[in-house]
């Protein structure tokens, strides 16, 4: 490979000298060393930077294809041969240089030429310039120069029936073709690229800006020296030289614009030493910065889901998307991670292999960590579900009790009362002793179950919400105890698990903390719903396993708030519940 | 079921002509509409979500038949709900526990008293009232006995029902009043309305 681009460097260098001279030789009046020398650096410039480009990228053909454009384009300059079989055939293939160029500007930065309209234009432009050159040169019989400056007229080597005119017409229909409605195709084609791509393929796209505007002056160029035929030497010039700039620029602007990806690829060695110290959530970050898209997210495959999620352990889907690109990462044969990007990034995929590869080891933390996350997540949606589902449960045992066993009680209860209203004045007093008994143990059964509803979830509770039941809750304990509850509903577990809290505290501020003051408080604020319930009493409590508060402290946890228990001895107990209830 | 049945004895026994039993607030609207009862006796739990559509069956009765006493039943009673029902029109309204039906003479004393436009307020309901904590409690200074007047009126009892209840004479039981109305300064009220909203709104504060 090696030898092949020292060769054709040799080979170009050589054939530009000689191509200097052919036009020296031959183009007396119309040229100039300097001008001369111009062309040739310009094709030289083509065939150099495209083979250094095909040095360092060998897989990439547009280094093969800048190369051969050069190549191209020198040969074009014997068409200007007085030699009547190099003027034959390079003037046939000469126009051709173009559409390697175009070959070349369109294969940019890829290497080969995706775009269905773009591809049949290259193929339109060979086609049409071989059979427009090879029809002109089956009648060109050399009774006139084809271009004004064209050197003293030359025979065709394939003439089949001279016709000078003829020729002289088709050559400017042939300008008119390829120079007017192909050229503009072009820069037409040249400007939807960049006017659909991404920011960032916009970025990498600059370079064909310039050539757009090398093939609108070189169309220019090409139309005035057809159609006017003694254009003034100071046009000439001035047309001559900004059509040249734009043919020296163009080949340096397509490998500017590939060095810029080398650069990418050196950020990689960056991007190595960044993962060093990057915490997992910012992998995707640095990857970013190192591949030149700030759009790059990074989502990491979880085999026992056969799924992906983010950074956060949510689960995401693949975008669907042509806005998108997706490259998987793999790691043993295994998928660890998927990176969604700007789909430009697929023009460079040595870059996001090297990307890849650097990240792989970072990205497998990363993905560990995002698995524990998403087991995290789904053991907290879990735990909110069953304080959910235990809610819903004690509402359906309450509503039991006094749609149930109580309405049962007491219409029973009622029966033997109106059995015992009916007895006869003479009937045994044993009897209505007993019916009254029944009717108050009857009595009291009703009252603890009522309590037992109550305790299992209050009924004021669903209906007014927690301040209502705070204040019920307060209002039957033994002694008076101070309130003060925002009103205003929250979502069901939030309440429930914020009144069960108070009154959980409540019940031990009666029963162990000798108490003769306690206060409850429920204000919301940051959205957090902040319970607490203090008393004066001896103090030194703690939500020590199988203590009702620690059970609570569970439930609080598992709607992300906390559980705090303050109780130094003889100070006083300070129970504190923050529950987020954003709602 | 069970319970409307023994409750129509109840009733039908204590003297009173039961125009109509029915099972749910669309049909409870006709009963009123057709029967024009002196007193409807409803269930706070009702077909078909048993919450609360028995209480707002009565408020709805009591807006369009403000004529018809009503006595609601209800399995718990909450303080809260009583003071936003009697707010509204004390007069000819009750709100009691659904086992108070079993004391038969104190429940067909209290239909007879919401009946003629008086009201009763379940026992349960005043304790939480007094279980309330105040800044400057007015009720520490009322003797054991003046507290029990207290709540009986709350209740909604006339003199002459207070005196029954704790078997002593309409002399001491006015006693007790006039030393509630001082030690709370609140001004004497002619009436037994009046004096319920004036212990009720004393409560509440």
């Amino acid at each position: 490979m090696k030898t092949l681009q020292v060769a054709l460097l040799v080979a170009g260098v050589w054939l530009g000298v000689a191509v200097y001279h052919v036009q020296i030789d031959n183009l007396s009046g119309y040229t100039t060393p300097a001008r001369s020398w111009a062309i040739v650096v310009g094709a030289w410039l083509f065939l150099f930077t495209g083979t250094f480009a095909w040095f360092r990228r060998p897989a990439n053909r547009l280094g093969p294809l800048m190369a051969a454009a050069g190549l191209a384009l020198l040969l074009r300059q014997l068409r200007y041969s007085h030699d009547s079989a190099l003027f034959t055939i390079f003037f046939v293939v000469g126009e051709l240089a173009y559409w390697v160029v175009a070959m070349a500007v369109f294969a940019y930065p890829s290497g080969s030429v995706i775009d269905k309209a773009e591809r049949i234009l290259i193929k339109v432009g060979f086609g049409v310039t071989f059979a427009f050159t090879l029809a002109i040169l089956l009648i060109y019989d050399g009774s006139r120069p084809l271009k004004f400056f064209d050197p003293s007229p030359r025979k065709s080597a394939i003439l089949v029936h001279g016709n000078g005119d003829g020729a002289v017409a088709l050559q400017k229909a042939f300008v008119i073709v390829v120079w007017g409605l192909l050229a503009a195709a072009a820069v037409a084609l040249i400007v939807r690229k960049l006017v659909r791509a991404t920011p960032r393929a916009r970025r990498v796209l600059a370079p064909l800006l310039v050539a757009a505007i090398a093939v609108a002056l070189r169309a220019v160029f090409e139309s005035v020296f057809t159609f006017v035929h003694r254009p003034s030497a100071i046009l000439y010039d001035y047309l001559f030289w900004w059509q040249i700039a734009a043919f020296v620029a163009l080949p340096l602007a397509l490998l500017f614009g590939l060095l810029r990806t080398r650069l990418a690829r050196a950020s990689i060695g960056d991007l190595v030493l960044e993962l060093e110290r990057t915490p997992p959530q910012s992998i995707g970050a640095a990857l970013a910065r190192a591949l030149g898209d700030r759009t790059v997210e990074v989502l990491y495959w979880l085999p026992e889901r056969s799924g992906y999620v983010d950074t956060s352990g949510r689960p995401a889907e693949l975008p669907k998307y042509a806005d998108r690109a997706v490259t998987r990462l793999k790691h043993e044969g295994e998928p660890l991670a998927a990176l969604v990007h700007d789909p430009s990034l697929l023009d460079e995929p040595r870059l996001l292999e090297a990307a890849g590869a650097a990240a792989r080891l970072a990205l497998e933390n990363a993905r560990l960590q995002a698995e524990t996350r998403a087991q995290l997540e789904e053991v907290r949606g879990s735990r909110v579900r069953i304080v959910n589902a235990a809610d819903e449960e004690r509402r359906r045992i309450e509503r039991d009790i006094h749609d149930g066993a109580q309405q049962r009680l007491v219409a029973l209860a009622l029966q033997l009362r109106s059995a015992q209203r009916r007895l006869p004045e003479e009937s045994d007093p044993e009897v209505d002793r007993l019916l009254a008994v029944a009717v108050s143990e009857l009595q009291v059964a009703v009252e603890e179950l009522r309590e037992l509803a109550r305790g299992v979830h209050p009924a004021i509770l669903t209906e007014d919400g927690l301040a209502a039941a705070l204040d019920s809750l307060v209002s039957r304990s033994p002694f008076p105890i101070e309130l003060d509850a925002d009103e205003g509903r929250l979502p069901a577990p939030v309440e429930a698990t914020a009144y069960f809290v108070a009154c959980e505290a409540l019940a031990n501020v009666v029963k162990h903390a000798g108490a003769s003051n306690a206060k409850v408080t429920a204000h919301q604020h940051d959205g957090m719903l902040v319970v607490e319930v203090s008393d004066d009493g001896i103090g030194g409590a703690r939500a020590n396993n199988g203590s009702g508060l620690s059970g609570l402290a569970d439930r609080v946890e598992a709607l992300g708030g906390k559980l705090r228990v303050e109780s130094p001895p003889g100070g006083g107990t300070r129970v504190v519940g923050e529950i987020p209830c954003a709602s | 079921m069970l319970f409307r049945e023994g409750l129509v004895r109840v009733l039908g026994d204590g003297g009173f002509e039961v125009v109509a039993q029915v099972g749910d607030a669309s049909a409870l609207h006709r009963a009123v509409i057709a029967e024009k009862p002196d007193v409807a006796v409803v269930d706070v739990r009702m077909p078909p979500t048993q919450t609360d559509e028995g209480t707002k069956a009565a408020k709805e009765i009591r807006e369009r038949h403000p004529e018809v006493a009503l006595l609601l039943l209800s399995q718990v009673v909450e303080a809260k709900h009583a003071l936003e029902l009697f707010s509204e029109q004390p007069e000819g309204f009750g709100y009691l526990l659904k086992d108070r039906v079993l004391e038969i003479d104190d429940f067909l004393d209290a239909v007879k008293r919401v009946g003629k436009g008086g009201s009763a307020i379940d026992p349960e309901v005043i304790a939480q009232l007094f279980g309330r904590r105040r800044a400057r409690d007015p009720l520490a200074e009322l003797s054991p006995r003046e507290r029990e007047v207290l709540a009986l009126m709350a209740e909604g009892r006339s003199n002459r029902g207070i005196c029954e209840k704790l078997v002593v004479s309409p002399k001491t039981v006015e006693t007790h009043v006039n030393g509630i109305f001082t030690k709370l300064g609140l001004a004497p009220a002619s009436d037994d309305h009046r004096r319920v909203l004036a212990v009720l709104a004393f409560l509440r504060s």
